[in-house]
């Protein structure tokens, strides 16, 4: 089967070209303390911000949302995509009033068995976020989708 | 070896909207009961699957108050959905920066498997191959 018959061959294609562009991530006291309150977390005691918000900077603070991505790359996002992993590596703690700027790359896109959709495309994204030119965190998550059939 | 614990007896469906709005996620079934259960999710929302890390990270900085988290590897293999209860609990290794921590539904239904590491921890060891295998 050549890439063009092949959906996710065509979009693996397009994976390794497709541009992410650069966003930013305001993160406000009041928005940590809000996310705090939503997860039952302990409440902050100085600067330092829930370390979740690695995560919630690199995915909310990308130039495009993660939906428009995966739609743009020709995947089901909205037949039910999930979250499957995500590796996050600290290079220095989140503080809060603080803008983050954050870089995204398409890693890898693969399509695999699964028990639940019977095959699944799985997008992995990599980003960085870095504040003041310092670099605060790597992530590297996973969504997960049905196969478009 | 020590242990952790941590508990939420239910998760509350109105948090989910702000978690979409912060993450840019606009996927309906953190929102949307009946475009949950029209993917197969169930007749009630889902939680964001970095909300679900978030508890993972509470017990880890109820347990070390003022350690700084250095790494988490963490493999999501279910859904946690509006009004379910959440426990996690953690192992901490011998050298007490490491702990291998999870997520489940009560009555004990694992959703979520995460390695945690904190300060004076060392890089995590698989160097981003993941220390878990899942398969959804």
């Amino acid at each position: 089967m050549t890439a063009a018959k092949d959906p996710i061959g065509k979009a693996a294609l397009m994976a390794q070209g497709f541009v992410i562009p650069p966003g930013v991530f305001d993160l406000s006291a009041s928005l940590d303390d809000a996310i705090r309150r939503s997860c039952a977390a302990p409440l902050r005691d100085g600067e330092q911000a829930h370390p979740i918000f690695a995560f919630i900077a690199a995915l909310g603070g990308m130039g495009s949302r993660v939906g428009d991505v995966c739609r743009g790359l020709g995947l089901a996002f909205d037949s039910g995509a999930v979250l499957g992993r995500c590796r996050i590596d600290y290079d220095a703690p989140l503080t809060v009033d603080t803008r983050y700027d954050v870089a995204t790359s398409v890693v890898a896109l693969e399509r695999k068995g699964s028990r639940r959709f019977g095959a699944a495309d799985h997008l992995t994204l990599g980003m960085t976020v870095s504040a003041g030119g310092g670099l605060r965190a790597r992530v590297r998550l996973t969504t997960i989708m049905p196969a478009p059939v | 070896m020590t242990s952790s614990r941590w508990e939420l007896p239910s998760v509350p469906a109105e948090a989910m909207a702000l978690w979409c709005e912060t993450l840019g996620d606009d996927n309906a079934i953190h929102v949307d009961p009946a475009a949950a259960e029209a993917l197969g999710f169930g007749p009630r929302t889902v939680n964001p699957g970095p909300t679900n890390l978030a508890y993972l990270l509470n017990m880890v900085m109820e347990a070390q108050p003022g350690a700084q988290v250095r790494c988490v590897d963490a493999a999501l293999i279910g859904n946690v959905l509006a009004g379910d209860g959440v426990r996690a609990q953690g192992i901490w290794q011998d050298d007490g920066t490491t702990c291998d921590t999870e997520l489940a539904v009560e009555p004990g239904h694992v959703v979520l498997k995460a390695r945690i590491k904190i300060e004076n921890g060392r890089d995590c060891d698989d160097h981003g191959e993941g220390v878990f295998s899942q398969r959804l």
